[in-house]
């Protein structure tokens, strides 16, 4: 039993032939070895820009500003793999998003105020807006996913029509003005230290995670044991509750070491009036920032979605055959603009992080999005050939992508080496998975 | 059902906003004017490159429109949507409809020639209207980018003679971007500086560039340039951005970290900007004002159309702003294009605006209105006074 324990520890060290081995134990923990391969290769990545950057990128606060910075495009990612896992693409999610942040904008700014007597004060309204927009996204997306269900143009044309014709109406709504000035609530949604979970609730959380880990295994090891299928050896369910447990609560520890700017702690320490600042400053730890949660939310209903619910079942299985899916009774139409709606919906969840992160809407929101999308979903594992590709795939892929891109501005790139960096990882993850594929089969 | 209700209204309307913006903004005259007639009058022909930057449709456009219109000329113009395919065919169309003057706001410097050149063949004369064209024969009407620039960088060095900047630049394709602007900063004594040690750049030496002048990627960018100036300990001191776009993603990013508001530059005079400078969030707002542009560039055409010689094109007094007028007199100079060609041209001078003297632009009837610059601006900002508080 020891060995067994002690086998996967030293991965490095295993000669050519004990490969086999190994390769059982760890299929044993049936851990997902394309999603840990990321995992790995993204932790390389920022080593390495640590490395680069002389041992100042690692920090708390620049890994928190990072991942802000990939929650916009890892929130619709996961929309795009039940697209691109049902054969079909979605193009038009950059202007949607620039649609709805402008919607967004003007609601608050003109709207709600001026036409529905909605002044300033009015309890909810960052909700009111909200809501307004998640409307008009699923509005665009069952639009766009009727047309190509139910009319049957292909995904490709429809979409890219709307890439166009969003983008311009985005003209239309601010006559390509910025509009600035949301409500401060609303701002929230985007971060910064006053839109994070702070000190407590971040551990909170962490610690409901983390039983929610071991719940899962256990009741799964139940679930297993009931239906008489092969369940994971002892070792390897406790090896995931520890590690599982772990990840959990350092990212918090991580997330809670990051502290409120100094200034600002001042600031609102006189506004708020919390008295003097305690020795050695106010240190406020920001914890974990809404945009992380609404990306860790949006990855666990999607997931659940995706592989729980029959909704997430047919896209899968229309994916993969779609004949065979269509012969055994499935509703391919409607599901297919179910995921067009699911898109739309997502759109305006990131929409919502780059308005606010903006305090307002320019003309330029959203463009190129589609692009780092469906890159964040390829690099993820998705498939172009249809029913496979998974949504933490394409969260991390988002994080490798947004990694890249803060890491090298960081480290002082201009930007045309970053498009080039970014274009030469995506070929090179989608090229190695390729070859992996062939090689496995 | 309610949200689904809401959501259709929205965009219906957008759609009834789309149907009456798009009508109005271009080509209403074109077809009632036929060619006979153009030959007595004076039919004025603008191609716009784009009007997705508002100001060409809120400022630029009426104010030549009003121009030629109120000299008794006739005012026609296309809209190339950004393409320099549609542009060519825009000149030939205006040429078709009879233009005796050509206002070209170029999409691309070089490819607007072979236009320029059918509208030379066809003896009209051309206007290349704040963005050069690369011919001698082309008569230029542009503000001095580079004095956008040195006004940018004098104003904040003022303030912060120095410490640790940060350089926020545009697309990197624009020379605008990558020459002139920098070459203001450079005149109004940043390079010497530098090199003094007085003052030092964080991140990249020459600056960090903006794809497209992106706001978001501004954003992304100053974001990490902030981030890498804790890790060091340094204090950002003051940052020069070349435009009100890039400057917009700078506020953004200086908000998100929870930093103070150095000084910072911009240009362009956009709405959200010149409320960013009212609120404290950024000091300078260099200001071209295309309405003086554009009525400089009507009457222009108007005299080109009454047979007067490019190199004796000269303004009556007090037709512009003395403030914006060249310093050497409202009158057309020779200008020394990078390519080497000598180009006829008036070249105006920009304003920088700054929360003190904001009511120069609240009062010139700029498109962004007293209201757009003034929200919630409070008694303690720095734009108080100009906003009557």
């Amino acid at each position: 039993m020891t060995n067994l324990v002690e086998a996967p520890s030293q991965p490095g060290q295993q000669p050519s032939g004990a490969g086999t081995s190994l390769r059982r134990l760890v299929a044993q923990t049936e851990i997902d070895l394309r999603l840990f391969g990321m995992l790995l290769a993204l932790a390389a990545i920022l080593l390495g820009f640590h490395f680069l950057s002389g041992g100042t990128f690692l920090r708390p606060a620049n890994m928190v500003t990072l991942s802000v910075q990939a929650a916009g495009i890892a929130i619709i990612a996961t929309g795009m793999v039940l697209v691109i896992v049902s054969r079909n693409i979605d193009l038009s999610v950059g202007s949607l998003v620039g649609f709805i942040a402008m919607s967004y904008a003007l609601l608050m700014t003109d709207l709600l105020p001026n036409v529905l007597g909605m002044g300033p004060d009015f309890p909810f309204r960052w909700a009111i807006a909200l809501a307004i927009g998640i409307g008009i996204g699923a509005a665009f997306g069952a639009l766009q996913g009727f047309i190509i269900a139910y009319v049957g143009v292909p995904s490709f044309i429809v979409t890219l029509g709307g890439l166009l014709s969003i983008r311009g109406l985005v003209w239309y709504l601010s006559s390509g003005a910025a509009i600035s000035g949301l409500d401060p609530s609303f701002q929230l949604i985007g971060g910064g230290s006053q839109g994070s979970l702070g000190g407590t609730l971040t551990w909170a959380v962490a610690v409901v995670g983390c039983i929610a880990i071991v719940a899962l295994l256990v009741s799964s090891r139940r679930q297993r044991r009931r239906y008489d299928f092969p369940v994971r050896p002892m070792w390897a369910e406790v090896l995931l509750g520890v590690v599982g447990c772990a990840a959990v609560l350092g990212l918090a520890a991580f997330a809670n070491a990051n502290l409120w700017p100094e200034g600002l702690a001042n600031r609102i320490a006189i506004e708020e009036n919390w008295g003097p600042a305690p020795e050695g400053g106010w240190n406020i730890p920001t914890g974990l920032p809404n945009p992380i949660m609404l990306v860790i939310g949006v990855g666990l209903v999607m997931t659940w979605l995706a592989t729980r619910r029959r909704f997430g079942r047919y896209v899968y299985a229309y994916g993969g055959n779609p004949d065979a899916a269509e012969l055994g009774g499935i509703n391919t139409r409607f599901t297919i603009l179910k995921t067009y709606v699911v898109m739309g919906i997502l759109c305006a969840l990131a929409a919502s992080i780059a308005a606010a992160r903006l305090n307002g809407a320019t003309l330029d929101i959203g463009v190129n999005y589609e692009l780092y999308v469906i890159a964040a979903a390829v690099i993820g594992g998705t498939s172009f050939s249809g029913g496979i590709g998974t949504i933490s795939g394409a969260i991390l892929g988002a994080f490798v992508m947004a990694s890249l891109q803060y890491g090298l501005s960081y480290i002082g790139v201009i930007s045309p080496g970053q498009n080039v960096a970014a274009g030469i990882v995506l070929i090179a993850a989608v090229g190695f998975d390729t070859y992996n594929r062939r090689r496995g089969s | 059902m309610n949200i689904r209700r809401v959501a259709a209204m929205a965009s219906m309307t957008a759609i009834l906003v789309a149907a009456c913006g798009g009508g109005a903004a271009t080509q209403a005259p074109a077809s009632e004017a036929p060619a006979s007639q153009a030959a007595v009058d004076c039919v004025v022909g603008v191609s716009w490159n784009n009007f997705q930057q508002p100001r060409w449709a809120a400022a630029d456009q009426p104010n030549i429109k009003d121009t030629v219109e109120a000299g008794g000329g006739t005012y026609i113009d296309a809209d190339a949507n950004l393409s320099n395919e549609q542009q060519l065919t825009d000149i030939d169309s205006l040429i078709n409809q009879g233009a005796n003057v050509l206002i070209l706001l170029a999409q691309d410097t070089k490819a607007v020639l072979p236009g320029v050149q059918k509208a030379k063949d066809a003896g009209i004369p051309v206007i290349s209207y704040d963005r050069l064209i690369e011919d001698p024969a082309a008569l230029y009407i542009t503000f001095d980018n580079v004095a956008v620039g040195e006004a940018e960088a004098r104003a904040v060095l003022d303030k912060v003679p120095s410490g640790n900047y940060v350089l926020i630049k545009g697309d990197p394709g624009d020379p605008n971007a990558s020459t002139f602007l920098p070459m203001g900063w450079d005149n109004a004594g940043l390079a010497d500086k530098i090199a003094s040690g007085d003052i030092k750049i964080l991140g990249p030496a020459e600056g960090t560039y903006t794809d497209g002048w992106k706001t978001e990627t501004a954003q992304k960018n100053m974001e990490a340039i902030i981030d890498q100036a804790n890790a060091a300990g340094e204090t950002i001191d003051a940052i020069l951005a070349e435009n009100d776009s890039t400057a917009l993603g700078v506020v953004a990013a200086l908000t998100a970290k929870g930093y103070d508001f150095p000084p910072l530059s911009g240009q362009d005079g956009d709405p959200a900007n010149l409320n960013n400078v009212a609120l404290g969030k950024q000091y300078v707002d260099v200001w071209k004002n295309a309405n003086e542009l554009g009525k400089a560039a009507g009457q222009f055409a108007l005299d080109l159309c009454a047979g007067t010689a490019m190199n004796e094109l000269t303004l009556p007094d007090g037709f512009i702003d003395p403030t914006v007028a060249p310093v050497a007199g409202p009158k057309v100079q020779d200008f020394t294009t990078p390519d080497g060609n000598v180009v006829t041209s008036l070249i105006l001078q920009p304003t920088p605006i700054t929360a003190e003297n904001l009511d120069v632009v609240i009062n010139a009837g700029w498109w962004a209105t007293k209201d757009d610059i003034c929200k919630g601006v409070t008694a303690s900002d720095p734009g108080a006074t100009a906003c009557g508080l």
